[in-house]
């Protein structure tokens, strides 16, 4: 579809917002307390950010909800009562970046395969994504490693490319397609001169990142192949001091708890997240626990994201690239360090 | 959840209690009604009959001559601890005023204080993480401290020399240039034989120009003190580091030792030339969020607001006039000291039996009190032995100010409405004030701190600071800048008869705290652990172990001079030989063995 680019002039952007504020509920990064910039649903169009570094929590929660509610149990006469909960609000996450696009297509693929995730499904099958390619690598980020950026070919519904006066926008799917037809005269056809400008846009943007790669390939090989010294993973574990930051923050990261909350005589069965990183996390009923040492469960963590027996199922490592990881680690066990320990088999620290 | 990448301290990185921090209010057994004990259960009642059921009862107590006290509490604002003190030393004219955890912290920093001519606390964590050389005194700070930890990690990934100190190698220690063993209570010990070693240098690297007042007197009193190469090595490191971090985990001995402890350690900051020197941290860590904050609102039996001598006439004259009536100036009970004691006992914001040295058996003292008021967010064990629960906001929906361990007093503002009908906790405390016959001016929590302010010289330029955007200001860093004052040393060793000691492993159970145990993530640690080890535990090294010809999971019996207990062992590859520990959850179940210490002597035998 990259014939059918667009442009709109950033002076019509708060109409665009306008218009789809009325048909969804518009998340986008807003400038937040203290400095920050987070993604929330906005109220008016003026609170979107468009020049941000990457926010530090990715959208993932308005997918998958730190609490999400499934089920409501009530007891009905001697029996129980089950009402699945599904929230199908349509919802537009505009402006998030490359690697959070990918990430999402990552949970939609893994929510659907197998037994297909019915109130995941209902939330993410009802969300539009409006990325912001990266003109500007972000300081921490390594996206250029994971296939998820700067740039998307696909994975996002519109990709917006920011040209100076205007914004580039390209459908990625029927959905963003049928989404810029919908705002009819605020949109007009991409000159070819703005074409060539993006595309220069994204070999800057790539050159800006360097010939700096983070090898996964080679961590693969070493831990597909049971080659990671044993050690190797005891030692990095003193320098991990079991936050879950990384899981939290982390995009790709689904691991989940369920719970039941009390509420007026009946119950909400909840997902909520969960970190593989602490103890109790795979704690059994019989009170053993597989991975008592944290050791064990770092490596768990990283054989997920890097082995090739995921990397088979997802097509993809399970990370974009974000660098969240790094900015979030109470240690310094963050991705690019765990992957260059594993690939040169020594820990610097 | 969501940290904020801006903030000074955390900069976006939390520990798992942050994290997961926003479970216990939502999941908890939250109080949503007043309750009140009528034919031996807790019935909801209103606002106005609760504070009328504890005002009469308390009146009551009080005019028969009985002792009434008041507990605050760490997990509470400055603003709701000032207000604990103006109920107990204004209100109900007692001077048994305090909060359990305070003895694990302020005599250290008491005792830094004799030393530091009022400069301590000193230091930030960013300072730590910027240092070049680092104490810790553990504890097990990657456990109980991870920001603390954090900022060591970094400064050792950075280069800097770690040096750890503590009956276990821990995380940290593993992570050390060089750790030293110390028995549990011999920390202050071996700090003092580090000053040794410091002062019997010609002319250490980095030490003041001049020697320091009382420096003579120091040198005589260390002398006897044998030194060993490695104690050597860690007083010239310290003393040739630019910056220097000490940090100083949490204690549960007596506190006149702790108090030493303190003195050494300030001591030892001093002769290196660390003890003021900007970029140089001494830090006490406060074992849980607001300790600090309520040791300096003064919720203290022997100190005022501000950390001021109860006799000082100025401060009494200033508080006077603030709530229009004297405040009770008499030395009150600790708060070890007030179960069983005190006939009339109002607890804000605490679970006793969580944080109390005698655990659960606190329960039945609490029993014992003719007028129990607790004012809390959740239906806590405290709350249930009530005869008044008048229900607050919790944290994430409270207002108000809480303290760092550096001193940064922060705002903390509502995220959600309380539940039901609970009230802000400075409203509630107030109200009950209020009813005692002591009105109170407030409209907002702000004005409560607006108060704190003309009655704490280090608060007064903290209302207005607070209220901008920024992450909150400091206490006004004291004007002093007195040289050091030296002390000689009084270098005690605790424990003198071998083969081994038995301890409790820190000074407070996460798994009792509510924010803790009313979290289904944070729970599931604490809960397990119970259930493997419902009769308690004790961990011990595998060489103690094969000495005993016991393996994991067998029971060992411990006895001492006062008395003996029989308890299944945990293999603990990190502690000393001849150090045995139990975990503070099980302090009950070794009360009777420690006899009120916190360190003894014990034999150790198979269980046939």
């Amino acid at each position: 579809m990259a014939n059918e680019a667009r442009t709109i002039s950033k002076r019509d952007v708060a109409g665009w917002l306008a218009a789809l504020m009325r048909r969804a509920e518009v998340i986008a990064p807003v400038a937040a307390h203290g400095g920050d910039v987070a993604f929330a649903a906005i109220s008016s169009p003026e609170q979107v950010v468009f020049d941000f570094q990457n926010s530090l929590h990715p959208p993932k929660q308005f997918v998958l909800p730190q609490t999400d509610p499934l089920v409501v149990i009530r007891r009905n006469g001697n029996g129980i009562e089950l009402e699945p909960v599904r929230d199908a609000h349509p919802r537009v996450i505009f402006n998030l970046r490359s690697c959070d696009a990918r990430s999402l297509a990552f949970l939609y693929r893994m929510h659907a395969s197998d037994l297909p995730d019915g109130a995941y499904l209902a939330r993410a099958e009802n969300v539009t994504l409006v990325s912001l390619a990266c003109t500007v690598p972000c300081e921490l980020g390594f996206c250029t490693c994971c296939d998820a950026g700067p740039f998307l070919k696909e994975g996002t519904d519109v990709q917006l490319t920011d040209l100076g006066e205007h914004l580039l926008a390209e459908p990625g799917t029927d959905k963003g397609l049928a989404m810029l037809s919908e705002a009819g005269d605020l949109f007009r056809p991409a000159r070819p001169d703005e074409e060539r400008r993006r595309l220069e846009l994204e070999e800057a943007a790539k050159r800006a990142f360097g010939a700096e790669t983070c090898h996964f390939a080679s961590a693969m090989r070493r831990v597909s192949t049971g080659r990671v010294p044993e050690e190797l993973w005891g030692t990095m574990s003193d320098w991990c001091l079991e936050c879950g930051g990384c899981n939290f923050v982390c995009p790709t990261c689904y691991c989940f708890s369920v719970k039941d909350m009390k509420q007026d005589g009946s119950w909400v069965r909840c997902r909520t997240w969960d970190s593989c990183q602490y103890q109790a996390f795979t704690l059994e009923a019989s009170g053993h626990n597989p991975r008592e040492r944290r050791a064990d469960r770092i490596k768990r963590r990283f054989f997920h994201k890097v082995s090739a027996q995921y990397y088979l199922r997802d097509g993809t490592v399970g990370c974009v690239g974000c660098g969240r990881c790094v900015r979030v680690c109470l240690g310094t066990t963050d991705m690019p360090a765990v992957v260059e320990a594993i690939r040169k088999g020594a820990w610097n620290g | 959840m969501a940290p904020s990448e801006n903030h000074p301290v955390s900069r976006g990185r939390l520990c798992a209690r942050g994290w997961n921090a926003h479970e216990a209010p939502a999941w908890g057994d939250r109080l949503t009604r007043p309750l009140v004990r009528r034919g031996g259960r807790l019935e909801p009642t209103s606002w106005e009959n609760a504070l009328e059921l504890a005002r009469a009862s308390l009146t009551t107590l009080i005019e028969a001559g009985k002792d009434v006290g008041v507990l605050g509490s760490a997990r509470a604002t400055n603003e709701e601890n000032y207000l604990a003190v103006r109920l107990a030393r204004g209100a109900l004219r007692t001077g048994s005023v305090d909060s359990f955890l305070r003895a694990t912290y302020q005599p250290l920093v008491d005792g830094i204080v004799a030393v530091a001519n009022g400069r301590a606390p000193a230091g930030t964590l960013a300072d730590v993480e910027a240092s070049d050389f680092i104490l810790v005194l553990e504890g097990d700070l990657a456990n109980t401290h991870p920001q603390a930890a954090h900022a060591v990690i970094k400064a050792v990934k950075a280069g800097a020399r770690l040096v750890t100190v503590g009956c276990a190698r821990t995380q940290l220690a593993r992570l050390a240039a060089l750790h030293l063993p110390a028995l549990p209570g011999e920390r202050g010990f071996l700090v003092a034989g580090l000053v040794a070693a410091a002062v019997a240098e010609p002319e250490p690297a980095g030490s003041p120009e001049r020697p320091l007042p009382g420096f003579e007197a120091l040198r005589g009193s260390v002398a006897a003190l044998p030194v060993s190469e490695q104690l050597r090595q860690v007083a010239r490191w310290l003393a040739q580091a630019t910056r220097a971090g000490i940090l100083v985990g949490p204690d549960g001995g007596p506190p006149e030792r702790l108090v030493r402890e303190g003195t050494a350690i300030a001591t030892l900051a001093a002769v290196t030339g660390h003890l003021g020197r900007p970029g140089s941290a001494l830090l006490p860590l406060p074992a849980r969020g607001n300790l600090r904050g309520a040791c300096e609102m003064g919720v203290m039996p022997h100190l005022l607001p501000g950390t001021i001598p109860l006799t000082e006439a100025t401060a009494g004259a200033r508080l006077a006039r603030v709530w229009g009536r004297a405040p009770a100036s008499a030395l009150g009970l600790t708060a070890a000291g007030m179960p069983g004691r005190v006939a009339g006992l109002v607890v804000h914001a605490e679970d006793v039996p969580a944080v109390a040295p005698t655990g659960q058996d606190v329960l039945e003292a609490l029993g014992q009190t003719e007028c129990l008021v607790v004012l809390d967010a959740f239906l806590t064990p405290t709350a249930r032995a009530a005869h008044v629960v008048l229900p607050v906001a919790s944290f994430a929906e409270g207002e108000g100010t809480i303290t760092s361990l550096e001193g940064r007093v922060q705002r903390v503002r509502p995220a959600a409405r309380p539940p039901g009908e609970a009230r802000h906790g400075w409203r509630a405390l107030s109200e009950l004030s209020a009813a005692l016959g002591l009105p109170f001016p407030y409209r907002s929590a702000n004005d409560v701190l607006r108060e704190i302010g003309e009655v704490v010289p280090a608060y007064a330029a903290v209302a207005d600071g607070t209220r901008d955007e920024a992450w909150g200001t400091f206490t006004s860093p004291p004007s002093d800048d007195r040289e050091p004052t030296l002390r000689p040393l009084a270098a005690d060793r605790v424990v003198a008869a071998l083969p081994a000691v038995l301890a409790l492993e820190g000074v407070f159970d996460w798994g009792s705290d509510p924010l803790v145990s009313l979290s289904p993530t944070l729970c599931r640690d604490h809960v397990s652990r119970r259930k493997l080890y419902p009769q308690g535990l004790v961990q011990m090294s595998r060489r103690d172990a094969d000495g005993l010809g016991v393996r994991h999971g067998w029971s060992v019996r411990l006895a001492s001079a006062h008395g003996e207990v029989a308890l299944p062992i945990v293999l603990c590859n990190e502690l000393e030989p001849g150090v045995l520990l139990v975990p503070y959850a099980f302090r009950e179940r070794v009360a009777g063995v420690l006899g009120g210490r916190s360190e003894v002597p014990v034999t150790a035998e198979k269980v046939q």
